[in-house]
């Protein structure tokens, strides 16, 4: 068994120095499309979109970051593509009041997080599990999984809420205690995503549940997961979810 | 009031009970009994605490019969012990079964029922106070075709099992009584009459192998009574067939005769002079208690379970009284005492708590239909008055402070602990192996009852929906708000116990358990220096001086005298436990509700279940789930055979049903009782060979046995 | 067995009854055939001629429904596709899992007649499969044309007393449930253990708690649009199932894709069997709590997530395809680094497999636990790393090659225990495979275009790939405007779901996460 120490030791630290600093390897997100003015062609890359998160006003086109699902047509195969940023910390507050009280100082550096799929196609869920991995190692910032809901504080859910979910879904946010944030990560669990219109889907964790923050991207990566749990215990503001030349849109 | 007195006044209230009986309605039968049986009751145990408390006895003749011999009555401490125990059974028990008297399962027998107990109460008592063998014996019989009668009586059981199991009673109980009955004539070849008085001296002459004889067949023949292993076959079956209203009194009064039996016998009349016989009984109790409480564990009906669970606890008395034999045997007067003290004060909780516990299984069984702890559950919601006194009843038998079952366990534990202070390593190590046997049964019981509290009371009601489960009826309320109220006061007040049963242990040891475990009170002053200092000191510090002069009695700890380099060698207040324990729950309840959670709304949500659309009684564990583990670790002494394993299939492929069932035969019958079975078959099968119908070869016989006859006549 | 031989073999046993269509050039054997003797050809089939079955496909027409179940064989043997028709009025059809035997069909018949309303004769657990009894009541039929969705949503009577099938009947049984939510992050599932008290004597899975209704929702697509489902449905596999569905639309309209996007379609799908693999191989370490190597797996599934998100810039190979290649170009050097990355992965896997090969402890737990029988595996035509560890050699980019697989050099690992530890033996053995393919390609990479437009036009067909997890099944069919008319998936982990049960049966409790984490199940692959 002692190989197994002397390995873990030569590994070294591969943590990653986020959020002290940015993290710049390359690969950790794909990045989201940044709002521009296109002018002519801005209506033709608007009909592009598929889950018409991109809105335009006279060429100057905006991006609704909760519909975007990451099929990049906007920046390939079109005339005039959009530019993409390649940051992370996406997450944003829903609604006009922000992220509900009561969630006080002690909440910052330590929370336990209880993680619902309800319906997400598994790379949502995936960039969750690669949290507890020793690249991001959410543990340092006092970021727990727990699998019950009793010890939750914060419900982060993936996934559009499919029907047959809603029930368990609605069961573990009632048998949280309160103090208690919920966090939908995953355009699937902000706007329903590709699946919006399915008969069976949710147009998101917001139809069922009051959602505290959310974090978009068709997966957020770890580092956006990351942020928006940032975010949900306060320790970063929320950014706006909407990029663009307009103003916030609902 | 005179303690004969006492005595007349029991024995009359069994006799004006049986007289009204017979007189008044079905009806009122209830009433009868209640008032008559409580009568009685009340008379035992104040003639047990008298001579308890004044430590004189009497005897009585009863009756001369001329050419033969006398009858003769006595009441000594030992008795009185027993007396004392049986009365404050038989008091709730009494009120307990005039109010099933009501139910289904005796109507239209009430009145053979009333008659039939109210001789038994009388019987039990004139066993206890018997003071010759006749007696005894005479007594014994009666008390034993009552009791095969009482269990018949009812109709819960499925018909052929009750018959079955009352037919085991009395064969088995026959030939106990035979055994003791040879052990009582082996004691009396040489003595003057049958008379207790003369049989104790008489037996100071006895021989090696008589001693040997004599033991033996007393202790396992009374040991069928008390249910000891290897004779026990009888005990589980009768007392799950017995009738709702009976069992209370057949755990809580007639098993301790047996125990009465074997400790007049082998500590009282015939004293061990050899540690050997003293490690028999400690030997087969740890036996009796290991696998009653294994098969008590493993046991879903809960009245089987506590039958078993009584075979558990009898071994305890039984090793304890056997420790007490081995001391006395090594003339370790102290060490005897505190045996024997032990082995009694098991005895009375054992009573307390058993009985308890069948009125408490009595009054489930009423309410629900059922016994079967796999289909209970969430009855505590229903009966939350008698779930609370079942608690008191499981955490008795369990051995948790500041119950009853715990002082008594942990003393029986210490005397184990004792055998340091034999010569002999052989005793020592049959002493550790013991010990440690009986720590093994503690745990188990643990396990056991927590098994048996969860599945019949928390969780989810598994019972039909239909089924209304109300709150227990008044008379079994009472008779376990009694019971649970002593069972506390008994774990509470040891010092006040051991005292109570000191003139017994006295008498069988010689020496005072009160002087060796609840010294008394000494004044400060220098003139009271007889005690070392160092005991003093420590006297003080285990806070045994408390209560001075406020507390009657002899303070609130328990603990033993040692020598001068270990002036206390053990010490334990389980009164002093309860007020930390009450204190603690205090204190935890006002930081928790009062300070810590102030201001803040107490939510009640629904369970958690892993978000399913509706939890289902199918979804919790079973009793057979929770003890499986123990099913499976001692799967050596289980051995169970697999009866069907079967699979139903559509098309290979769609699963229909897997059928498995196991059974598995009691340890005793598959070691013992089936090879005798089988032996005493092919006996038989060579002896019916010589019946075969021929009037010839019978002439033959005859002509034999005359021959034979006439060899042997002396020719005078 | 010659694909070529099947259809005489066919048309002599079944006289009238079967109309055999041989296709030379995909090599499939369409056999229209009479609902009387659809048990017993699928039968000889299956059994006999040792075809696997893939799939079935059902479709309402006009006037008629048309089921396809499609059967595959090894290379020469092709496919074959047995057709039966009935009346829409008359929709009962005989059950081969019943008839025939197979067991593989069990789940599909069910499915169909959850959401066709389709009826099966001889199937005895028909109901409660993808429509949740406790959710929904019966003759929903959300797949039929012209079912209102809002209307079904509106007038829906769940059954309140809805209970489970209890199958143990040994007095003292009880059900030990477990999930939908359960343990830390996982998929939700939910697992009924009957018990009592030990080990497991029953296990049941009921899925579909994340059913989206993709097939519904692609219909009336274009196919762009059906793409962006298909790598979404079950995205951790996302090119897999994007290039079985790329390959369908291509073969409809005749497409021809260009050499250089093959040869990137390859690269990329044997990257994302890679990373799969080591994502899978981190979920056993996890599992058997092995911490140590738990943290080496995710490291290498993170460092493969990281290559893959450099090369094409998303992590999961996101809007990569397109019907009739590639979305894009990438550059050959940055293919090359990529594989660079791959290998520093790969090498960084043998070490790990290496050290847990020596490590009791951990192979205690996974060794002869959860065992699946070559019969078992055959029966169930299971798919993938699970079938292949139980000695069914069947691996799609052998036996029916497709995007030039055939040109290139790999060996397919097989094992023969089926135990969890020789799933993890060929998890780590196909990955060293694929990292070979991964050179091959990178070096065989020359200049050209990456995308050529598809023709689209009516058909339908059936497009497949060896996803990470096993053998991926689309059926595709187009209206006259291009736009799908039927979007079928057969996925590999609801193949593989349908035996988990035997696996995890038998053992206790605790070794039920461990079984679990070994077949490496996807419940969104399932559900869709």
């Amino acid at each position: 068994m002692s190989q197994w120490v002397v390995k873990g030791i030569r590994t070294g630290i591969k943590t990653t120095a986020y959020p002290r600093e940015a993290e710049s390897a390359s690969g950790v997100t794909p990045g989201l499309p940044v709002g521009a003015d296109l002018g002519a062609q801005a209506a033709a890359l608007t009909e592009r979109c598929p889950t018409h998160a991109l809105e335009q006003t006279d060429g100057r086109i905006s991006v609704d970051y909760r519909r975007c699902v990451h099929c990049f047509r906007c920046a390939r195969g079109a005339a005039r593509p959009l530019a993409w940023q390649p940051g992370y910390e996406w997450a944003g507050s829903h609604g006009e009041s922000g992220l509900r009280d009561g969630f006080g100082g002690a909440f910052r550096r330590s929370i336990h997080i209880i993680v619902v799929d309800a319906g997400d196609c598994g790379a949502c869920l995936n960039e969750v599990k690669q949290l507890n991995n020793p690249y991001y190692n959410m543990h340092r910032l006092g970021f727990f999984i727990t699998p019950t809901p009793r010890h939750a504080d914060v419900l982060l859910v993936v996934g559009p809420v499919t029907d047959h979910m809603r029930v368990a879904l609605k069961k573990v946010y009632d048998a949280m205690p309160t103090p208690k944030r919920v966090v939908a990560a995953g355009a699937c669990a902000l706007s329903g995503g590709v699946f919006a219109e399915s008969f069976v889907c949710a147009k998101g964790v917001g139809e069922v549940l009051p959602v505290d923050v959310e974090v978009p991207g068709n997966p957020p990566p770890p580092l956006a997961i990351l942020h928006g749990l940032l975010v949900a215990v306060g320790r970063r503001p929320p950014v706006a979810l909407v990029s663009g030349p307009s103003g916030p849109r609902r | 009031m005179a303690t004969p007195a006492l005595i007349a006044l029991l024995f009359a209230a069994c006799a004006a009970g049986i007289l009204l009986c017979l007189a008044v309605r079905p009806a009122q039968q209830g009433t009868v009994l209640a008032w008559t049986g409580c009568v009685a009751a009340l008379a035992a145990t104040a003639a047990g605490a008298a001579v308890l408390l004044s430590g004189e006895g009497f005897t009585r003749v009863l009756w001369s019969l001329p050419g033969l011999t006398t009858l003769t009555l006595r009441l000594d401490s030992l008795s009185a012990v027993f007396v004392l125990v049986t009365g404050l059974v038989l008091f709730p028990a009494s009120i307990y079964a005039a109010g099933e008297l009501r139910g289904e399962s005796l109507r239209g027998r009430e009145r053979a029922f009333t008659v039939m107990l109210l001789a038994l109460y009388a019987s039990i008592v004139l066993i206890l106070i018997a003071g010759d063998a006749l007696l005894f014996l005479l007594a014994w019989e009666v008390m034993s075709i009552l009791c095969y009668l009482l269990v018949l009586s009812g109709r819960d059981e499925e018909n052929g099992r009750q018959i079955g199991s009352g037919y085991l009673l009395l064969a088995m109980g026959e030939a106990g009584t035979l055994a003791a009955a040879l052990g009582f004539l082996l004691l009396a070849l040489d003595a003057k009459s049958v008379e207790f008085g003369a049989l104790r001296s008489a037996a100071t002459g006895l021989g090696a192998n008589a001693r040997w004889a004599v033991f033996l067949l007393t202790f396992f023949g009374f040991g069928v009574k008390a249910g000891l292993v290897p004779v026990n076959s009888w005990l589980q079956r009768a007392y799950a067939a017995a009738p709702r209203a009976f069992a209370p009194v057949l755990a809580g009064a007639t098993l301790n005769l047996g125990l009465y039996g074997i400790l007049r016998v082998n500590a009282d009349l015939l004293p061990a002079a050899h540690a050997s016989t003293g490690l028999v009984a400690l030997v087969v109790g740890t036996v009796s208690a290991l696998i009653g409480i294994l098969y008590a564990t493993t046991d879903n009906d809960l009245k089987a379970m506590l039958a078993h669970s009584s075979i558990e606890n009898v071994g305890i008395v039984v090793a304890g009284s056997g420790a007490g034999m081995v001391f006395h045997a090594a003339h370790l007067p102290a060490l005897t005492t505190i045996a024997f003290v032990a082995s009694l004060y098991h005895l009375l909780n054992h009573s307390l708590y058993k009985t308890l516990l069948f009125v408490g299984v009595g009054a489930v069984e009423t309410r629900t239909g059922t016994r079967d702890m796999d289909r209970l559950g969430g009855l505590i919601k229903a009966m939350p008055l008698a779930a609370l006194a079942f608690l008191a009843g499981s955490l008795s038998i369990a051995g948790l402070p500041p119950f009853n079952g715990f002082v008594s366990e942990w003393l029986t534990l210490q005397t184990m602990l004792r055998a340091a202070e034999l010569s002999s390593t052989g005793a020592k190590i049959v002493f550790a192996l013991c010990g440690a046997g009986l720590a093994l049964t503690a745990a188990l019981a643990v396990t056991c009852f927590v098994k048996v509290f969860a599945m019949s009371f928390l969780g989810m009601r598994r019972l039909d929906e239909e089924r209304r489960v109300s709150e227990a009826g008044p008379g079994a309320l009472a008779a376990m708000g009694i019971l649970a109220v002593l069972c506390l006061a008994s774990g509470v007040l040891p010092t006040y116990v051991i005292p109570m049963l000191d003139p017994a242990s006295t008498q069988l040891a010689g020496a005072s358990a009160s002087d060796v475990l609840v010294p008394a009170f000494f004044a400060s002053s220098p003139a009271h220096a007889s005690l070392p200092p160092m005991f003093a000191a420590e006297f003080h510090d285990l806070g045994a001086q408390v209560g001075q002069d406020v507390l009657p009695g002899r303070g609130l700890v328990v603990l033993h005298r040692g020598g001068e380099a270990n002036p206390v060698v053990f010490a334990m207040s389980s009164s002093y436990m309860a007020v930390a324990l009450i204190a603690l729950l205090a204190l935890t309840y006002v930081v928790l509700r009062l300070w810590l959670t102030r201001g803040r709304r107490l939510s009640r949500r629904e369970r958690w279940d892993g978000g399913l659309r509706s939890l289902l009684p199918e979804m919790t564990y079973t009793a057979t789930g929770f003890s499986n583990p123990v099913r499976v670790i001692f799967d050596a002494i289980f051995r169970p055979t697999t009866v069907e394993d079967t699979r139903e299939t559509v098309a290979e492929h769609f699963r229909n049903a897997i059928r498995r069932e196991k059974e598995h035969v009691h340890l005793v019958d598959r070691v013992v009782f089936q090879p005798v079975r089988s032996t005493a078959l092919i006996f038989a099968r060579i002896l019916a060979a010589m019946h075969h119908g021929r009037i010839n070869a019978y002439v033959t016989y005859a002509f034999l046995a005359l021959l034979i006859v006439f060899a042997l006549l002396p020719t005078s | 067995m010659d694909c070529a031989q099947l259809k005489d073999l066919i048309e002599t046993a079944w006289p009238g009854l079967a109309h055999c269509r041989f296709d030379a050039a995909g090599r499939v054997n369409e056999v229209k055939c009479e609902r009387s003797a659809l048990a017993e050809l699928c039968s000889r089939l299956f059994h006999e001629w040792g075809f696997g079955f893939a799939g079935l496909v059902v479709e309402e027409g006009a006037e008629a429904w048309h089921l396809r179940y499609v059967f595959y064989g090894e290379r020469d043997a092709g496919w074959a596709h047995v057709l039966t028709e009935a009346p829409l009025a008359d929709r009962i059809f005989p059950s081969i899992a019943v008839g025939s035997k197979i067991f593989a069909a069990d789940w599909h018949e069910r499915e169909a007649e959850d959401l066709f309303g389709v009826h099966f004769a001889g199937h005895p657990r028909l109901g409660d499969f993808v429509l949740h009894d406790d959710a929904w009541q019966e003759n929903v039929e959300p797949m039929r044309r012209g079912f209102d969705a809002a209307a079904a949503m509106h007038n829906r009577l769940p059954d309140a007393d809805w209970r489970p099938r209890r199958v143990v009947r040994e007095s003292g049984a009880f059900v030990m449930p477990v999930g939908p939510k359960f343990s830390g992050v996982t998929e939700s599932v939910h697992f009924q253990l009957e018990t009592v008290g030990e080990d497991v004597i029953r296990s049941w899975t009921r899925l579909f708690y994340k059913w989206r209704a993709v097939e519904k929702l692609a219909e009336s697509k274009s196919p762009d649009g059906a793409l962006l489902l298909a790598e979404r449905f079950a995205a951790t596999t996302a090119f897999a199932h994007g290039l079985a569905f790329c390959q369908a639309v291509e073969a409809i309209g005749g497409a021809s894709v260009p050499p250089r996007a093959r040869l990137l379609r390859v690269f990329l799908a044997e990257l994302e069997r890679l990373r799969q693999h080591a994502g899978a191989i981190q979920e056993i370490c996890e599992s058997t709590a092995l911490v140590v190597a738990n943290s080496q797996a995710g490291l290498l599934e993170e460092d493969l997530l990281r290559v893959s998100g450099e090369l094409t810039g998303h992590r999961y190979l996101f809007g990569m395809l397109a019907p009739g290649g590639l979305l894009g170009d990438l550059p050959t050097e940055a293919c090359r680094k990529a594989f660079r990355d791959a290998k520093d992965a790969v090498s960084g896997l043998d070490d790990l497999e290496r050290r847990l090969t020596v490590s009791s402890s951990f192979l205690d737990r996974i060794e002869e636990v959860g065992i699946i029988w070559l019969k078992t595996a055959r029966a169930y035509s299971l798919v993938g790393p699970v079938a292949r560890a139980s000695g069914l050699a069947r691996d799609l980019r052998r036996a029916q090659p497709y995007s030039g697989y055939e040109s290139f050099e790999f060996d397919v690992p097989v094992e023969e225990e089926g135990d969890g530890y020789a799933r993890l033996r060929v998890l780590f053995a196909e990955a060293r495979q694929s990292l070979r393919i991964m050179e091959q390609a990178a070096a065989a990479l020359k200049g050209g275009d990456v995308y050529e437009p598809v023709n689209l036009r009516a058909g339908a067909t059936l497009g497949w790939a060896e996803a990470p997890r096993g053998a991926t099944f689309h059926w595709v069919r187009l209206d006259d405007g291009g736009r799908i008319a039927r979007y079928r998936i057969v996925t590999p982990s609801f193949a593989n779901w349908h035996s988990f049960h035997l696996g995890a049966e038998k053992f206790a409790f605790q070794d039920f996460p461990i079984i679990l984490s070994t077949f490496d199940l996807s419940a969104a692959e399932n559900d869709r």
